[in-house]
């Protein structure tokens, strides 16, 4: 295990950025994201959580896949390489870093492999971060409702947590073991703070937020059973404007478009983030849309996370990270929901 | 990144264009692959599907009407789509000639469960154009290495008008078989029809194909499937012998985008082709 002290922590983002590329979170108008950092001065540690997901390191918002010009044949179009240096990402919290496991078996771990996601993963080491024990929780954070500890190290290959005035920093992977021996900024973390970090990954797993006690089976049987009471959905998406804001800022939904944008003769084939959300995202070219009604997107969304997604891969697709309910224009709280249907 | 990557699809030249129907809005494309190795690697069945691409439009999920049994190219029947708006995809299809070049990428989604369908008689029912992947089933299976596993083979299809029936060189051509009961109808004919006029559920009525040892692939659109499904469970087929193919919106056709779910399977991936009994376990959104 190894450590720092806080107030030099721009020496380890300076040595991270002499290695590859850092992102990190950085203090912005709204609040804090995740970005690529050009300074090392600029890393903040001082965050709750960053207002969009870290996915887009994995899965960024667009992600070029070829080029080509109308104009000429099919024959000319330049698929697009990708060429990473290896990718720090710093600072992600417990939640987060679990969610980047539960994409793995969407994108990477059953049937086809997705290339872009894949290579992004391979080049990246996750730096998680622990939340504040001693600091109660965001009131829309409910992933210990998730089984997700507030000091949980799995999802990430470094994991780090303060401790006064210092960073602990201690390798849960081989790749993150690798980076660490490496690393000549950091000194060597004493027994007595080997011990602290352990207390606080177990204190961290009694650490309370919101709370309702979800078995991941019993919920998708629920929503299964509840999926055709109309009555249920109405009555939950009766604010809802289907703005798509909670996908956006969503960890694990990863809902995408795939669409040419061209000017004049030549573009670009590109995939996009997308939304159940939105009216036209199941709109077939023949005019027929199974889910013309908010409630039935709504209800797409929230059974897809607490339902389809256990039945097809085994997990719950929520981390209770809080962004949706955080974001959403009219308060509305997937926790709730699911409390709801729970009781229902 | 470039090699295998399920995104990027193959340059294949349109190399025979069919106009199929007499309101000129359903036409078939012969393709053939530009790279002799994209060709070797497609290898697919009767069933699947493959996304149809042209860059500056998209890409369109179009089922395969030709047979792995044709050899040399690979043929979609596509209809200019559009009710609302213009298909962006199938409109430039539509607007293109022989010699053009465009991509594909596939094949992709199950197909129909041939294993299962052997030593079985075949009940094939198809309605106006949904009978594009049923079409590459019937020439599979006649195909004179494969002919022998199938048992009896009974095609009812039927479409709006004689001039809407797809591929109608080869629906004379199976009439002519003894291998093969081809039933072919018509909702209303006109002075040259000489052949069966009524719909397809009551057609299947009065040909009461056997359940025994049977499976019914059943195709077409929402309004002839209602009405089909009935006479077919009362001639005693159950619903794991029912099979069909389901549409919804797609994008990757590969599982990932998230679009095309039905409940927790995903149509692309998963489907096209589900029993009514899977069906039946899934929620009704689609």
């Amino acid at each position: 295990m190894k450590k720092t002290s806080i107030n030099k922590i721009s020496d380890l983002a300076a040595e991270l950025l002499g290695k590859g590329t850092l992102v990190a979170p950085v203090k912005e108008d709204a609040g804090f994201n995740f970005r690529e950092i050009s300074n090392a001065g600029q890393v903040d540690l001082n965050f709750y959580n960053t207002l969009m997901s870290p996915k887009s390191a994995f899965f960024p918002q667009t992600e070029d896949f070829v080029r080509y010009d109308k104009n000429k044949s099919v024959l000319d179009a330049q698929c697009v390489d990708l060429n990473l240096k290896p990718v720090f990402l710093f600072g992600v919290r417990p939640c987060d870093a679990k969610s980047f496991q539960i994409m793995d078996i969407h994108f990477s771990g059953t049937g086809v492999v997705d290339p872009y996601w894949k290579k992004r993963r391979e080049a990246t080491t996750v730096f998680g971060y622990a939340f504040d024990i001693n600091t109660p929780a965001d009131g829309a954070d409910f992933y210990s409702t998730l089984n997700i500890g507030a000091a949980d190290p799995e999802g990430s290959d470094v994991f780090m947590m303060k401790r006064g005035d210092e960073l602990l920093l201690k390798a849960v992977t081989p790749k993150g073991e690798t980076l660490l021996a490496s690393l000549t900024s950091l000194a060597d973390a004493s027994a007595d703070e080997q011990k602290y970090f352990d207390d606080t990954v177990a204190a961290g797993r009694d650490f309370k937020t919101r709370f309702t006690c979800v078995d991941d089976k019993v919920i998708a049987k629920k929503l299964e059973d509840l999926f055709h009471k109309t009555e249920f959905w109405e009555k939950i998406s009766d604010a809802c404007l289907s703005c798509g804001a909670c996908t956006f800022v969503c960890p694990t939904c990863y809902c995408f478009d795939i669409c040419d944008e061209t000017l004049f003769s030549k573009g670009v084939r590109r995939r996009v983030w997308d939304a159940c959300m939105f009216t036209d995202f199941t709109l077939e070219a023949s005019g027929h849309n199974p889910r013309t009604k908010v409630y039935q997107r709504l209800r797409q969304k929230i059974c897809h996370k607490y339902s389809f997604h256990v039945r097809k891969y085994g997990v719950i697709s929520c981390v209770g990270c809080g962004r949706c309910t955080r974001n959403c224009p009219v308060n509305i709280d997937i926790f709730s929901i699911v409390d709801e249907a729970l009781k229902a | 990144m470039c090699s295998n990557n399920p995104y990027i699809p193959m340059p294949v030249e349109i190399i025979k264009i069919i106009d199929e129907v007499d309101t000129h809005d359903i036409k078939s494309f012969r393709l053939k692959f530009m790279n002799k190795e994209d060709e070797a690697k497609f290898k697919y069945l009767p069933g699947q599907f493959s996304e149809l691409s042209i860059y500056g439009r998209g890409e369109s999920p179009i089922g395969i009407a030709s047979s792995p049994t044709e050899e040399g190219y690979v043929e979609f029947t596509v209809q200019r789509a559009g009710a609302i708006q213009p298909g962006l995809v199938t409109a430039a299809l539509h607007d293109m000639d022989e010699g053009a070049k465009i991509g594909l990428r596939g094949p992709l989604g199950n197909s129909w469960p041939i294993e299962f369908l052997e030593k079985k008689n075949i009940v094939v029912v198809g309605g106006g154009f949904a009978f594009t992947t049923l079409r590459s089933l019937i020439n599979y299976m006649l195909h004179k290495d494969n002919r022998s596993r199938f048992g009896e083979i009974t095609v009812i299809y039927g479409a709006r008008t004689p001039g809407l029936l797809l591929y109608k060189d080869e629906l004379a051509a199976w009439e002519k078989r003894d291998d093969i009961k081809t039933i072919i109808t018509v909702d209303k004919g006109d002075e040259t029809w000489k052949g069966r006029e009524g719909f397809v559920p009551a057609v299947c009525k009065d040909a009461a194909p056997s359940p025994n040892n049977a499976v019914a692939v059943i195709c077409g659109p929402p309004v002839m499937i209602k009405f089909t499904l009935p006479v077919f469970f009362e001639l005693g087929f159950s619903k794991e012998n029912i099979l069909t193919s389901l549409e919804m919106r797609m994008k990757c056709g590969i599982g990932k985008c998230g679009r095309c779910n039905v409940g927790y399977k995903y149509v692309c991936s998963d489907g096209p082709v589900f029993s009514l009994a899977e069906l039946d376990e899934l929620p009704r959104d689609f």
